[in-house]
């Protein structure tokens, strides 16, 4: 199939900056990478290591900026004092694994490799692979407002996948992890189950090869998004204000998701970075306290045990293992919940769900 | 106001609305990771545009009429037809997978390597049907061609190993190790020379069975072949090594070796005997006299790949 295409000058874009992110990686390629694969007798790896290099940027990048961003805003203002922070440095660990560790190698190389093998077999039955940009094609010269109808289809996608592992109890025994920190920071938005990861990367995987997502283009627009995520767990009493918290979603915000009183399968506010699906499907909930976090329903290994441990009782939960227990100190815990400050919960938003 | 504190509002406005400068030759840059092509002022060694593509092109060639400069876009699954004279788009054609290809010397033939998808796709270069498609393992890289078109050799770069391709009969003829992770292929006065990107020399191969008959060492990482517009010599990147070795062409010894910053890959030459070197990880191209050594550098996209020269574009 072929496409006839418009003038020149609606097809020119302008000369872009150099983008240090790629530069460092190309750096880490060149002077680290390549003379060890070269080494190794691995050369044929070249291309992928690039790619590996690019996401250990990106993610390093998206760490020191979160670190730095929001350390001083919870210390600023915090909103729970702890003395044992123990619970926190697993979560740290948790970001070093998701955003610089092999986590993005893998997931790279398979959402590269699906890519490549369902759009050349459509290619071949004279198909066009689905893209955006193939269905409006007015955006071929507009690459960032492209980037950001993908991102705006991702956030709504991750969206369902985020309230539909809340609705069933077998998919909920293993986010139930993410949401079994009392002591929620800023560290805590990659605190999830292996296999709960590994579902929300099918999930993107389909999505993505249905709109044909573009690769990492548009790396400072990526760190952003991940940056609100991240700042969205943080242990601090911030609000971007009325209509502030109506655009991007802010720590108090995300916050009512992560209470005590949303945790299960009665939970609100499941928007990872924009709050409109939240609105637009009847989950908001704009009230304007803040929460104490935790889901007693976990468990104690899954609050505070090892990486492993909370690995393991994530998979004892799926199991089933230890339901009755949970139960009960569940209800008991949620019959004692109030609001550290704050109006009561439920009354500044839409409803819960 | 007076006059003279108008002047510098009068100049700056005059360079804003005049006509920019006419390009004395264009060269286009493929940015793999930017997904696009930089068209640069082959005169001034400024970057004047990008052309956008899909989504990761690599290689470009120019077809046998000169009237189209093709672009392959891999994870697009797309060929671009530019306007080799403006780098207009003129025309997209679903292909899947295309990193490198060429055209058989009588342009009967357009021959695509696909490297992730590990298969050799045969198109009629006049119709751009598909004839005939080769699985094979696996991650086909680099193509050349025997001057009398009847035969093609790909290059496997995950299996260590060269394939002929006979082109008369559509069928693979041999399919023989060469080495270490071969990239690049050349013919060369009768041989098929593969750069051995995981060793750090140059094979030279019988065309006939495919026989490694010598081994000729450049530096690490040897990955691509270029030779130059006379015939007479023979231009070797390595990869890992950072350099570009010259060859005699004739006898395969080492004339000279130049150190180029930032992973050498693909070179063009230029009419006035310099050479356009892409500079992988740096955002940059640089261009080379081989006479002097000296190096000058150009910055373009992320990952340039491809580069080819029209020294006659207005």
């Amino acid at each position: 199939m072929t496409h006839q295409c418009g003038a020149a000058a609606a097809l020119l874009e302008p000369v872009p900056m150099p983008d240090p992110f790629d530069l460092t990686a190309g750096w880490i390629e060149q002077h680290l990478l390549i003379p060890l694969l070269y080494q190794l007798g691995w050369m044929r790896w070249e291309d992928l290591s690039y790619g590996w290099a690019l996401f250990a940027v990106y993610g390093a990048v998206q760490v020191a900026v979160t670190y730095a961003v929001c350390l001083p805003l919870e210390r600023w203002r915090p909103l729970e004092h702890w003395p044992d922070r123990h619970a926190v440095g697993v979560d740290v660990l948790y970001t070093i694994i998701s955003r610089v560790g092999v986590l993005p190698l893998v997931t790279f190389v398979a959402f590269y490799q699906a890519q490549v093998a369902l759009n050349g077999w459509m290619t071949d039955q004279g198909w066009v692979p689905p893209t955006l940009e193939g269905l409006f094609p007015f955006l071929l010269g507009h690459p960032v407002l492209t980037f950001c109808l993908y991102a705006a289809i991702l956030d709504c996608a991750d969206y369902w996948r985020h309230r539909l592992s809340h609705m069933f109890r077998w998919w909920y025994a293993l986010h139930s992890l993410h949401h079994a920190q009392r002591q929620m920071t800023f560290w805590s938005d990659d605190r999830n189950h292996i296999l709960d990861d590994l579902i929300a990367f099918f999930w993107f995987l389909a999505i993505g090869l249905l709109i044909g997502i573009p690769p990492m283009q548009f790396p400072l627009l990526v760190l952003v998004l991940r940056f609100i995520e991240s700042l969205s767990h943080a242990n601090t009493r911030l609000s971007f204000g009325w209509l502030g918290d109506r655009l991007v979603i802010s720590p108090r915000f995300h916050r009512w998701h992560h209470g005590i009183r949303a945790a299960g399968r009665r939970s609100c506010n499941y928007g990872g970075v924009l709050p409109w699906w939240d609105m637009l499907f009847g989950s908001a909930d704009f009230s304007d306290s803040y929460a104490p976090t935790g889901d007693p329903g976990a468990g104690e290994a899954m609050a505070t045990g090892s990486y492993l441990s909370q690995q393991w009782a994530g998979l004892r939960r799926l199991a089933g293992l230890h339901g009755g227990d949970a139960r009960a100190a569940m209800a008991s815990r949620r019959a004692g919940v109030t609001a550290i400050s704050g109006r009561a919960p439920g009354r500044g938003g839409k409803r819960m769900v | 106001m007076r006059l003279a504190a108008r002047l510098p509002l009068l100049c700056l406005l005059a360079a804003l609305f005049a006509p920019p400068a006419a390009a004395a030759g264009l060269a286009f840059v493929v940015n793999s990771r930017s997904a696009s092509v930089s068209l640069i002022d082959m005169t001034t060694l400024v970057e004047l545009r990008r052309v956008p593509m899909l989504r990761e092109p690599h290689h470009l060639v120019l077809s046998p009429d000169g009237k189209y400069l093709l672009v392959g876009d891999t994870v697009g699954n797309a060929m671009f037809f530019l306007d080799p004279s403006t780098g207009a788009v003129k025309q997209r054609l679903a292909v899947a997978d295309p990193y490198q290809f060429g055209f058989s010397p009588n342009g009967k033939w357009l021959v695509v390597n696909g490297l992730a998808r590990d298969q050799v796709d045969v198109y009629d270069a006049g119709t751009m049907k598909l004839v005939r498609r080769f699985p094979i393992a696996s991650m086909p890289s680099h193509l050349a061609f025997s001057p009398d078109s009847s035969k093609v050799y790909v290059s496997l770069q995950g299996s260590n190993r060269l394939a002929a391709i006979d082109l008369t009969q559509l069928a693979v003829i041999w399919d023989v190790p060469v080495g270490s992770t071969p990239a690049g292929v050349l013919w060369n006065r009768g041989h098929v020379l593969v750069a051995d990107m995981g060793a750090d020399y140059v094979a030279e191969v019988d065309p006939a069975d495919g026989k490694v008959i010598n081994r000729i060492h450049t530096g690490s990482g040897a990955h691509q072949l270029f030779a130059s517009p006379d015939g007479k010599q023979v231009y070797v990147n390595n990869r890992a090594g950072g350099t570009i070795t010259m060859l005699d062409a004739a006898s395969l010894a080492t004339l000279r070796t130049y150190r180029v910053p930032g992973g050498p890959d693909d070179l063009a030459f230029a009419p006035d005997g310099t050479i356009w070197i892409t500079c992988r990880f740096i955002e940059k191209i640089a261009v080379l006299n081989p006479t002097t050594g000296e190096l000058h550098t150009v910055e373009v996209g992320r990952q340039p790949h491809g580069i080819f020269l029209n020294a006659t574009a207005p």
